[in-house]
């Protein structure tokens, strides 16, 4: 759009050359907008950043930022040393691995089998009832799922028990259980709203590939194999690496309403382990360690996504 | 065509049974994902000994609002639930206008050191720092026990920020461009032109940030130890976590084991209830902005 308007219909206050102090002074209501806005990032993103140092010292509150002592890197040494932290790095990775594994194909059938629904009504009510969780608190999905899988007085024990003759399962609180409850939650919550991305690359495929495929005598599986998997490839492409991208987090939110004290070898994560053992035991510097590493793996691996996107010739992230 | 009519009735009728398989598969998918929260709602409206004999399952079992009532003269909370109302008002209302004064500016191709800029904030994407830093400089500022804790760290949600900032960019520029000629500075014309022609994406963001304010409880369990400025969301949080919360939350220890009495499951159900219905009331509305604001942040990739 922009390119179409000829240079010299452009008005004077949008030209983009003229000298660096005219340029400033012409737009220097928008300077005045932005300066609250770069005040916020300077102390709220870029004052925590500078803040990471006190994992290289021996951070106390009385000594304050600067006078505390330095550390070196006694921290990091002790750090991977530490069975502790061998333990929430490997639970950070495998829930990750768990939730991409089952979690992520599921809002990618529900799209397809919703995308087959004539009836439009329908369809629409049925998405409508998928995307509730989204909308719903952790604390609260946590605290319903808590008290349904409860071995003594939880709706499901109680179901397998009459039914199966089960005795009851201490889902949440066994450390094979937990984190298949932990997937299935997080599939819970997200699968529906997952779903959108999806639908609407569905909705961009050319219908004349359907009714071309029908011709050729395709069936719905194979106008699903050939026409709609191939239209959305690109939108599973991109949402799977960015998905990749962000394997340090855990959703801490998440992760602290459902683990207990009994699971902790299998629901530790970084992001509790810190909060936990930093603001609890007040070992700031060592935690802070922790936190620093999360970071610095996580800026790795989402500059490495971005270059794959890149080279796979999609738009960049930035 | 010929070919086609020669079919056997069984090519007709397959289809049809596998679209009415997978109608009736979605719809027990979606009631599935609706279930627990039906399942709540009956069993706030049973007796607690009712509940824990697993005789509730779909409908309400010795109906009575006693836990409810309970709820309802202990007060606590519906002090918390006001101060989540405020907590949510406030917060979105900063949220928008300061997402608005990043979004306009930088929507501007012709702004000297724009790119700059970009990259000054997408890197704080990037680069997340951990929850310690963040905690110590909550508390150089003084601002524990006060609501500024919760809404200062929070005022921009820079992915928030990138999709008002796209929407605006894809407004016509010539509108701005006659106004400009006319004389008008650029707050004018942010404020009277640009504003109104951005309210699709200002209602879609401000509920995106609004459900980030009513759901959060980390925070407040961080930054908030005063009780009675705490929010319904932590309220729960700690009646729910009861057994572990004297482990799980360092700033209110003493607290926790005050609270460490099991509180009845009706009661659980019907604070559950309580926190949910507001937002199921706004849900239709909310949903199709919400849907509305994914796609367009989706534009940017």
């Amino acid at each position: 759009m922009k390119g179409m308007i000829p240079v010299d219909q452009v008005p004077v206050g949008t030209k983009k050359n003229g000298t660096i102090t005219k340029r400033l002074i012409r737009d220097k209501y928008l300077y005045s907008m932005l300066l609250p806005v770069i005040v916020f990032y300077i102390v709220f993103k870029y004052l925590p950043m500078g803040g990471e140092i006190i994992a290289f010292k021996d951070y106390r509150f009385a000594d304050g930022l600067l006078g505390s002592k330095w550390a070196g890197l006694k921290h990091f040494e002790l750090l991977f040393e530490s069975a502790d932290f061998w333990r929430v790095l490997r639970n950070t990775l495998l829930l990750n691995v768990y939730s991409l594994v089952f979690g992520f194909p599921v809002p990618i059938v529900l799209a397809l089998l919703l995308n087959e629904v004539r009836r439009e009504w329908y369809k629409r009510l049925v998405q409508n009832f998928l995307y509730v969780p989204h909308f719903i608190s952790w604390v609260v999905l946590g605290g319903i799922l808590v008290a349904m899988l409860s071995p003594s007085t939880g709706i499901v024990n109680l179901l397998l028990n009459k039914v199966f003759g089960i005795d009851p399962i201490y889902f949440m609180a066994n450390s094979s259980w937990w984190p298949v409850m932990y997937t299935l939650s997080g599939i819970w919550r997200e699968a529906g709203w997952g779903t959108i991305l999806y639908l609407a690359a569905m909705a961009a495929i050319d219908t004349q590939l359907y009714e071309a495929a029908k011709i050729d005598g395709a069936n719905k599986l194979r106008q699903i194999w050939h026409v709609t998997l191939p239209g959305i490839r690109s939108t599973i492409a991109i949402l799977l690496i960015l998905r990749m991208g962000s394997m340090m987090d855990v959703g801490l939110e998440q992760t602290l309403v459902l683990q207990n004290s009994s699971v902790l070898d299998v629901a530790d994560v970084i992001s509790t382990y810190v909060y936990r053992v930093g603001l609890q035991n007040m070992n700031y510097s060592y935690t802070t360690a922790i936190g620093l590493f999360q970071s610095i793996v996580g800026l790795i691996l989402i500059i490495s996504v971005n270059r794959v996107i890149k080279v796979s010739g999609e738009r960049g992230l930035w | 065509m010929v070919a086609m009519n020669a079919r056997t009735d069984k090519k007709r009728w397959l289809p049809q049974l596998g679209g009415a398989i997978n109608a009736l598969f979605l719809g027990l998918f979606s009631l599935a994902t609706l279930y627990p929260f039906w399942y709540e709602a009956a069993a706030s409206f049973s007796s607690s000994r009712a509940i824990t004999s697993g005789e509730v399952m779909f409908w309400p079992v010795e109906f009575n609002i006693e836990a409810y009532k309970r709820l309802f003269e202990d007060g606590q909370l519906f002090i918390s639930m006001k101060n989540t109302i405020w907590v949510t008002f406030v917060g979105t209302l900063l949220n928008i206008v300061l997402t608005i004064l990043a979004a306009y500016p930088l929507s501007k191709k012709r702004l000297l050191g724009r790119s700059a800029l970009l990259m000054f904030i997408t890197f704080t994407m990037l680069f997340v720092s951990g929850l310690i830093p963040n905690f110590i400089l909550v508390k150089y500022l003084g601002l524990m026990n006060s609501y500024w804790s919760l809404w200062l760290p929070a005022l921009i949600s820079t992915y928030n920020m990138f999709v008002m900032k796209t929407f605006m960019e894809g407004l016509p520029e010539e509108i701005e461009e006659s106004a400009a000629i006319d004389g008008a500075g650029d707050w004018r014309i942010l404020v009277q032109i640009i504003m109104p022609l951005c309210k699709p994406i200002v209602v879609a963001l401000s509920l995106f940030y609004a459900v980030g304010w009513w759901n959060n409880y980390f925070q407040v369990m961080l930054y908030i130890g005063k009780s009675n400025k705490q929010t319904l969301m932590l309220k729960l949080y700690q009646m729910i976590r009861q057994v572990d919360q004297h482990l799980l939350n360092p700033a209110g220890g003493s607290e926790g084991v005050m609270q460490a009495m099991l509180t009845p499951e009706a009661i659980k159900a019907a604070a559950i209830v309580i926190a949910i219905t507001p937002i199921l009331c706004v849900y239709p509305f909310l949903q199709k902005h919400f849907v509305k604001g994914v796609l367009i942040g989706s534009v940017k990739g």
